[in-house]
């Protein structure tokens, strides 16, 4: 391997200097709770690596992820994960277009054929020959299969590529999909949320920078470092749950005094995240410190889990009307059974 | 749909839709039955105190046979007790009736509830040993009062877990708690737990009728 | 209400605490630090203990700073925000707290070792120091 083609040596070119680069490994361990002397390890291996090829392909979705990433408040240690990546095909980000901005993606494709990292926000629409979301006169799923070739794995960044998201609520109109749908015979990792934290982006590609392989995933895709407890389970919050404390509105004397929201609708109890550990905007605060409740929106379906305001305890929609069918129904078979007993009643008495 | 979307949508709708119509049919069908007529003259003449004292009287032991019930009868109290504040105290159980009904009312602290459950359950598996030791009980039993004693215990149980976040995930505990609510529901107009309700219907009936033939209550 | 100041907040530890706000996770953590002096002494293997990743209340942090205490040496490194590597009075036991830009703390850790790595200079980039140096003596000396 040429040194200068070396991460480490592409980083001192663009003036990022080794201490910083180790910083950096020591935060992003600390944050996926590695073993602290990892840090030293990985910087070791990231200095070593190679830049890693990544191919973005953005489908069915709101550039609220890339807008995540990208804006993170901590633009120089969280915006390093650009510096050891080779961001080859990005449409938001990258300054060719047309033409231009395909052969790129073509040229990255061939150039690190199997070696390259896809990922994917936006989930992919089938309905109709996919005709409801193309980029370049080809549709999403056609374009997701060809460029799942070649990748070394696959990352779907957002819940809409994770799990369909809000594409893919009720009544789902273009049939729209996650990557794992449709992608059977790749790796295929999920870092859902509405948008996902930036810290976790920028982790778990490190990880794969670092490893060269995805880090350890739970049943359904997601890496364990960051979505293995709920919201609930780490939330500052839930003391008051095991009280039984419970805000009713959001301005009563409850919500003044910070307690739990589960009254108020709050999906912490069945939402994996890292939200209350990591917060948002570096570290400030996260939904339910900011007084509201969390909305689950990083797990599967979260759009068509009833009202955000509706309790976890409660039925999802209130069907008073079949209720109300069966007991109209009760009551006349109860009518028709009285009858026919009374019937029979008579019928004794007339023989005695 | 997940299995918690599944017990939070359509199996809850399903299993109190089977509940209101098993319940309503077998209440009206037996309210509305034909009373053989009573030619005696009444010793009384308003019945309703008597159906209202022998439902009181009822519901304590006996003096003659205090000393043979008194363990079976607080045994059942303790469980019955302790399922009405558990349904009617816990938070999340008001917001579900509130849901419903539209009716809320302030709940008791969860670790109230979590010892009430836990007492609960144990009066409930003695309930068992007992039916299960005692021989003429044993005899008097069939499927119904087993099936009726699982459907009561299993959503007891499966809330404590549920709460305690013990065992599985949240959503998974929390989605059996519910589906054995789903099936306590279906299961209760046609089994044994109708006694919920006709047991003050046939002690009030009995009560009325010795209060107007004057009879000791 | 006319100002925010009137709004009626109450601040709640976050933590479910002992007595005076402690987890009781100091204790586990000097005992975790004991430990760790004591196979390096023995083996010279050097250990690290994540603070972030422990759940300490405000007080816990303020036994352990005075339990633990300022030693000989106070490092600044001034690298994408500050780092602050402190030695403790137990020599060998340092406390590295990193800061980010905007002064969030990105990672704090406890290392055991004779002097932590992010203090050394790394040999790349005495190196490239060389390099440059021997360049503008050269510079000098061709003016």
């Amino acid at each position: 391997m040429n040194e200068s083609d070396t991460l480490g040596a592409s980083l001192v070119r663009s003036g990022v200097s080794r201490r910083s680069f180790l910083k950096f490994c020591t935060a992003m361990a600390s944050l996926m709770a590695l073993p602290p002397g990892a840090a030293y390890a990985m910087a070791d291996a990231l200095s070593r690596a190679q830049r890693q090829s990544v191919i973005w392909l953005s489908f069915q979705e709101c550039t609220g992820c890339v807008e995540s990433l990208t804006r993170s408040f901590d633009p120089t240690l969280e915006q390093m994960i650009f510096e050891m990546i080779s961001l080859d095909y990005q449409e938001t980000l990258q300054a060719a277009s047309g033409e231009a901005a395909e052969l790129a993606r073509v040229e990255a494709m061939k150039s690190s054929y199997g070696k390259y990292l896809l990922i994917v926000d936006g989930s992919i629409p089938t309905k109709d020959g996919g005709v409801y979301s193309t980029v370049a006169g080809v549709s999403n799923y056609d374009r997701l299969i060809e460029m799942a070739k070649g990748a070394a794995a696959i990352v779907a960044v957002g819940t809409c590529s994770s799990y369909g998201g809000i594409p893919h609520a009720n009544p789902n109109p273009t049939g729209a999909v996650s990557v794992s749908d449709i992608i059977k015979d790749k790796p295929v990792m999920n870092v859902p949320g509405c948008p996902p934290i930036p810290s976790v982006i920028a982790g778990t590609l490190a990880y794969f920078v670092t490893y060269g392989k995805l880090p350890e995933l739970d049943h359904i895709g997601r890496p364990k470092v960051f979505y293995a407890d709920t919201i609930h389970d780490r939330c500052y919050r839930r003391p008051f749950y095991d009280q039984g404390k419970f805000a009713k509105t959001f301005d009563d004397e409850g919500a003044r005094n910070g307690w739990c929201l589960y009254e108020l609708g709050c999906k912490g109890p069945t939402t994996y995240n890292a939200c209350a550990t990591i917060k948002w905007n570096g570290g400030v605060s996260y939904p339910i410190e900011s007084g509201h409740g969390c909305l689950g929106c990083s797990e599967p379906n979260f759009w068509d889990n009833g009202s955000f305001y509706r309790p976890l305890s409660t039925p999802l929609a209130s069907n008073t009307h079949i209720i109300a069918a069966g007991t109209l129904g009760g009551i006349a078979a109860g009518v028709v059974a009285a009858g026919l007993s009374r019937k029979h009643q008579t019928h004794i008495g007339e023989e005695k | 749909m997940d299995l918690l979307q599944f017990a939070r949508g359509p199996a809850l709708t399903w299993a109190a839709t089977v509940f209101m119509f098993g319940i309503t049919w077998r209440l009206v069908g037996i309210l509305l039955l034909k009373r053989s007529p009573d030619f005696s003259e009444a010793r009384n003449a308003t019945s309703w105190l008597g159906a209202v004292k022998l439902i009181i009287t009822r519901s304590w032991p006996r003096r003659e046979f205090r000393q043979r019930t008194l363990f079976a009868q607080s045994l059942g109290y303790i469980f019955h007790v302790g399922l009405v504040i558990i349904l009617f105290g816990f938070a999340p159980h008001i917001l579900f009736f509130k849901a419903l009904t539209g009716l809320g009312w302030p709940n008791l602290p969860s670790a109230f509830i979590q010892l009430t459950s836990g007492i609960t359950l144990a009066a409930l598996i003695v309930v068992l040993v007992r039916r299960l030791s005692h021989p003429v009980l044993r005899l008097l039993s069939n499927f119904d009062d087993y099936f009726s004693w699982l459907v009561t215990f299993t959503p007891v149980a499966t809330g404590m877990l549920a709460v305690a976040h013990f065992g599985a995930r949240y959503e998974t505990l929390l989605a059996i708690h519910l589906l054995s609510v789903a099936l306590l529901l279906v299961w209760f107009p046609f089994g044994k737990l109708m006694h919920s309700a006709l047991i003050f219907i046939s002690r009030g009936t009995t009560g009325a009728l010795f209060e107007r033939k004057g009879a000791s209550i | 209400m006319n100002s925010l100041t009137h709004i009626n907040i109450k601040v709640i530890n976050p933590l479910p605490c002992q007595s005076a706000g402690l987890s009781g996770n100091t204790d586990a953590i000097l005992h975790e630090i004991l430990a760790l002096l004591e196979a390096f002494v023995a083996t010279g293997q050097t250990g690290a203990i994540d603070l972030h990743s422990l759940p300490l209340t405000v007080a816990d942090y303020e036994v352990l700073r005075t339990t633990l205490g300022d030693g000989e040496v106070h490092a600044h490194i001034n690298v994408i925000g500050k780092t602050e590597v402190r030695e403790t009075l137990y020599p060998g036991v340092w406390w590295l707290t990193y800061y980010n830009m905007e002064e969030d703390i990105v990672a704090d850790l406890l290392e055991v070792t004779t002097i932590p790595e992010i203090l050394k200079s790394p040999a790349e980039d005495v190196r490239e120091g060389l390099a440059c140096l021997r360049d503008l003596t050269g510079a000098v000396t061709m003016m």
